[in-house]
Order: C-alpha cells, then structure tokens, then sequence
C-alpha cells in the first residue's frame, strides 16, 4: 500500500477549541482498502480528528489532503460530496424527522413538477425501510417513525445502514458498535471487512482493542491530542496494543527499544 | 373509553388544543354576546385582523421551526406600511407592495446575517433591529402623513392589497389562505422544508449531514421579514394611513399565537395551520372584549389572563395525550 498515494492525507494538523488544543501536529496518511483502527483513550482526539475529514471542524492549522487535492473549504457537505460517508458518535440524527426524512436529509431525492423540486417520499420510504429492515430493525418500526422514539440501538442501526447504503469512498466509523446486541456488532464487523475487501478506505474507531486488533490491518493510536502510534496490526499482538495504550505515549519508546 | 381513541390524534397534531380552544371561544362568546360578537360584519372583521397578524405569525413560525426567534416583526410591519403608503401614489401600489417587500427581506437579511455571522442570541439581534426599525418608523412619520385619500383607492390593486372585500371580507384574508397553503406544501414536502425542520430539531446533527444551517436560518429570517412587511402593507391597504407606531407589541402577538399554535420553541416542530388559530383566538378575543364595552386600558391584562389559561389547557391536553 505505502506505494500508492494516499487517499487521505494529513499533514501537521493542529486544532484549537478556544485555549484547549485539542490535536497537536497530527500527521497521518489513510489509502484506500485500508481498515484502520483509531484507538486511544477517553478524551484522546479521535473523534475531533475524523470530524476534520468529514469537514464539521476546521482545523487551525495544517493541512489535509484528499485524492491528491488539498481541502481548503471544511463542510459536510464537501465530504459528503467527495464520497466520505460517516458514522457520528453523538450526532447525525434529528429527532423530530421520521426514518426517511433522516435517512435522505441533505440529499433528498425530489420530483419535479413545473420545476419546484418535491421529495419523494415514496423512494425515501421503500429505500430506508428496506435498509433498517437489513439492520435488524423490527416490524413495528416504520420509516414513518420519528426518530426520537427509537432505541439507542436502533438509533445506531438507521445511522449505520444509511452510511453503508451511500458508502462510496470512504467510511468512517465512530465507536459503530455502542448500543448494539452481540449479534449486530459482529454484523457491522463484518460489513466494515466487506466495505474494506471492496477496496473503500474504512476508519474504525473503537475501545474495543481485541476486536479491532482482529479487523484492522493497520492501528493508530492517539493519546492528549497526539498520534503516537501508527503501525501495522501484523507487527504487534492484541496484548502489546492494549499495553501501549494502557501505558500512554510514555512507554512507546521503550518498548520499540526492547 | 372513546375519548382515549383520540390520544394517539392530539399526540400527533400539537395543534388541536388551540383547535378546540378556538372552538369552545366561539361557543362562549356567541352565546354570551347577545349577536354583538357573531354576526358577520364583526366576523369579517376578526378575520381581517386574523389575516395581518395570521401572516406575521407565520413567518415567526418558520423562524421557530429553525430554533430561533424573531422578534422585529412589529416593527418590521410598520417598515411595510410606511414604505407601501408613500409609493402606492406616487409611484404605483403594485410597485409600492414590491418595494415593502424588500424592505422586509432586507430586514430578514439584516437580523439572518448577524445571527448566524456572529453567532449573537437571536433574541437579542432581533430585539435591537424591533427598536431599531422602530425608531427609523417614528422618525419618518415626524412632520410627514403617510396616507392615501379614500377617493384615490380605486382600482384592482388597491383592492387586491387589502384595500377592498370578496364576498364581504377583506381581500387580506384570500393572501393569508394562499401563503398558508404554499407555506405549509413548501415546509413538508420539499428538500428546503425538511431541511428547514432538521436545523430546528438538531443543527449540529443537519450539519453533519451537509445542511448548510446559516443559509436555512437565513431564508427562514427573510420569509419571516417578507411576511412581516407584506402584512404591514395589507394593513396600510385596509386602513389608508399608518403613523409611526403601526404594528407596535403585535410582535408578542405573533409569537403567542405560534406557541398556542403548537410550536415549539426549542424548535423543530411547528404548525402553520395552528398558528393562523392561535391569531384568530387572539383577534377573537379582543373583538369580544371590544363588542362587550370593556374598556381599552383592560384589553392587554384579560388577553394576557386568556392566553395564560389557553397555554395551560393546551399543555394539560398534551399531558392527557400522553397518558395510558
Ligand atoms: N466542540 C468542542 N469544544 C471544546 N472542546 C471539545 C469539543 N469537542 C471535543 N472537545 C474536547 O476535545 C478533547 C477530545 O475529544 P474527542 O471527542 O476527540 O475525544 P475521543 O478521543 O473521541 O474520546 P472518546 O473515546 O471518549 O469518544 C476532549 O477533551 C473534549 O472535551
Ligand atoms: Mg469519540
């Protein structure tokens, strides 16, 4: 992979929410068909640092780069645009909308008649409901639905079938399993292997270290605002991973030396 | 029960509280007025006034539906008024409502720009350009009148603009039905409309989607500020002059007709149809303390007691509604 030029590069970013940096002179490069794992603790800067390429933040400083273009204006829409389709960790959903309008905001399909764009709501119905339905969502929830009466795991469910749905280049996921029963968590590992296999680049964030050591073919690891790891999963086991975490930047040196 | 067969109806339309307050008050006041309150020559006049207010009271809906508040309305009705009275004459009164329009979008953009550019409390923004455009209004008419003789109100437009009836009330009454009907279509059946609601139930989560919520915000300022201005102008219409005090604290008219509407104010859910109610319970109101003698200085305490009761039957329903 390091021949190719990455999809996704970043370069020195730093960002500041007011005096709180928040990330600190962040390099990374993602290609595509990659399944990278973002791990690191609570508070690390992961999600700030995904939100950078998904275009809610603006960074300070630094720059990022997408398909040999360099991102100047940071808005969803631009990401979404360029094919980057994310699962948000704590937005994402309107809770007044139903299922569909949710499904659909920001790229509503529209008839038109005499020129005035309509939604169609028969298209944003029969394709939503036949991705929750995918996502294990029961019969008595209708896309109809406002999202607000949904369980937190069907909450997940819906924004995680609408990422997959309108996957295209990019898919990053923001802790994907939270709120999900056993079962989904190993459907969304596997979709997040098959979106891989289908040669997307997939960010997984997660705290569940065993799992992404198995899923990922590369980990980055981030601790106070700073990458402080970036290796390929082959080169270390699920045990060191944990270790280097647990222990934070500080012991990173020495064990390499060891 | 059967009445428990109607929850799962009130849950859904947050407006049919102010239905059935608007309901129970025509009762009340036709049977205890003595034919002073219903007949049709004080219907066609709380319809005119329903119209006015219905149109300022729907723009202020939609601002809501975006979680924000706009309370320039008053004044930006008075901006309306004045700017159609000295044109209508001197220019033409097709022209002249055009150009009370574009003040009222440009006030729109004004109070949009400044919110969503600073970031500023809408309520704040708005409550500076109320008394801004306020002062401009009272400033203007010093030394000035703003009126047009009865005998120049001839004509189509004139007509059309307020200034005439169809089938006896008030030309204003065909616009605010129109506006409704395009408004409410437009909010639930177009991109625009559903982005519209998404900002209001969640702007950081419409964000993430790619919404662009300044713009959204923007629009829903200047509708706000057309209907506003468009209103004033109908009122100018009806009336023929206007002073520098036109529209002035019909802006809390306008939000409490929203909220006794079923808007919320949190955003993200609105109805304009329960808006228009709530305008015509409140201009309903006035007319009955008007036909039953009460005097002026009384009007705002007892429609400030009616609206306090309304609110509160219509949150004891909603309760109900949500009750096993
Ligand atoms: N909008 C914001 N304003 C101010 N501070 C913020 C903002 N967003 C995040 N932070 C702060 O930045 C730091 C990094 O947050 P971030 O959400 O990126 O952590 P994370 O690595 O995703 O953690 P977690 O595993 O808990 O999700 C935290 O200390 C957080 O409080
Ligand atoms: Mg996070």
């Amino acid at each position: 992979m390091p021949d190719k030029t990455p999809l996704i590069q970043v370069k020195n970013l730093d960002l500041y929410f007011g005096a709180f940096h928040a990330l600190k002179n962040v390099s990374v490069d993602f290609h595509s068909g990659e399944l990278v794992g973002l791990v690191g603790d609570n508070g690390a800067g992961k999600t700030t640092l995904i939100r950078v390429l998904c275009g809610i933040h603006k960074p300070t400083s630094g720059e990022v780069w997408f398909d040999g273009r360099q991102v100047k204006e940071f808005h969803p829409k631009l990401a979404i645009d360029n094919g980057i389709e994310t699962i948000q960790q704590s937005v994402g959903l309107c809770d007044n909308l139903s299922i569909a309008r949710n499904f659909y905001l920001g790229r509503e399909p529209v008839r038109r008649i005499m020129g005035i764009p309509f939604l169609d709501m028969g298209k944003m119905r029969d394709l939503s409901t036949k991705v929750i339905r995918e996502f294990g969502l029961r019969d008595n929830v209708s896309a109809d639905d406002e999202v607000e009466r949904l369980s937190g795991g069907e909450r997940q469910s819906v924004k995680i079938g609408r990422a997959v749905e309108f996957k295209n280049r990019v898919v990053i996921m923001d802790e994907p399993t939270n709120h999900l029963s056993v079962r989904e968590r190993e459907h969304v590992n596997e979709l997040a292997l098959q979106l891989k296999e289908q040669g997307l680049l997939v960010i997984y964030i997660t705290h569940d270290i065993f799992q992404v050591h198995k899923l990922a073919n590369r980990i980055v690891i981030m601790e106070n605002g700073e990458k402080i790891e970036d290796a390929l999963t082959s080169s270390m086991t699920a045990d060191q991973l944990e270790e280097v975490i647990r222990q934070g930047g500080r012991k990173v040196e020495k064990r390499e030396a060891v | 029960m059967a009445l428990a067969a109607l929850k799962p109806l009130v849950r859904r339309h947050a407006e049919i509280g102010i239905f059935l307050i608007a309901a129970l008050l025509v009762l009340w006041f036709s049977a205890s007025s003595d034919g002073r309150w219903a007949n049709f020559y004080n219907l066609a006049s709380v319809l005119q006034v329903t119209a006015t207010l219905g149109l300022m009271s729907l723009g202020v809906a939609l601002v809501i539906g975006t979680g924000e508040i706009d309370i320039s309305v008053g004044s930006t009705f008075g901006m309306g008024a004045l700017v159609y009275l000295w044109l209508a004459l001197r220019v033409d009164p097709a022209l002249a409502m055009l150009a009370a329009v574009a003040v009222g979008a440009a006030i729109g953009a004004f109070n949009g720009l400044l919110i969503t550019r600073t970031g500023t409390p809408s309520l704040i923004i708005t409550l500076g350009s109320l008394m801004i455009f306020r002062g401009i209004a009272i400033a203007l008419t010093e030394g000035f009148s703003f009126s047009i003789p009865y005998g120049d109100r001839s004509g189509a437009t004139y007509w059309a603009l307020g200034g005439g009836d169809l089938l006896g009330i008030n030309t204003a009454l065909v616009w605010l039905v129109v506006i409704l009907v395009v408004l409410t279509v437009t909010l639930k059946m177009t991109p625009f409309g559903n982005r519209l609601l998404a900002v209001g139930g969640s702007a950081s989560s419409a964000h993430s989607r790619g919404v662009r919520v300044d713009r959204i915000k923007l629009a829903a300022f200047v509708l706000s500020g057309v209907l506003a201005a468009f209103s004033g102008t109908l009122e100018a219409g009806k009336l023929g002059f206007a002073d520098g005090s036109m529209g002035r604290l019909m802006e809390l008219q306008a939000i409490a007709s929203c909220v006794l509407g079923g808007c919320l104010l949190a955003g993200g859910r609105i109805s304009l149809i329960g808006a228009l109610v709530g305008a015509f319970v409140l201009s309903s109101i006035q007319s009955y303390l008007v036909v039953m003698g009460v005097k002026p200085q009384w009007f705002m305490l007892l429609l400030g007691i009616i609206v306090v009761a309304a609110a509160y039957g219509d949150r004891r329903l909603r309760n109900w509604s949500v009750t096993r």
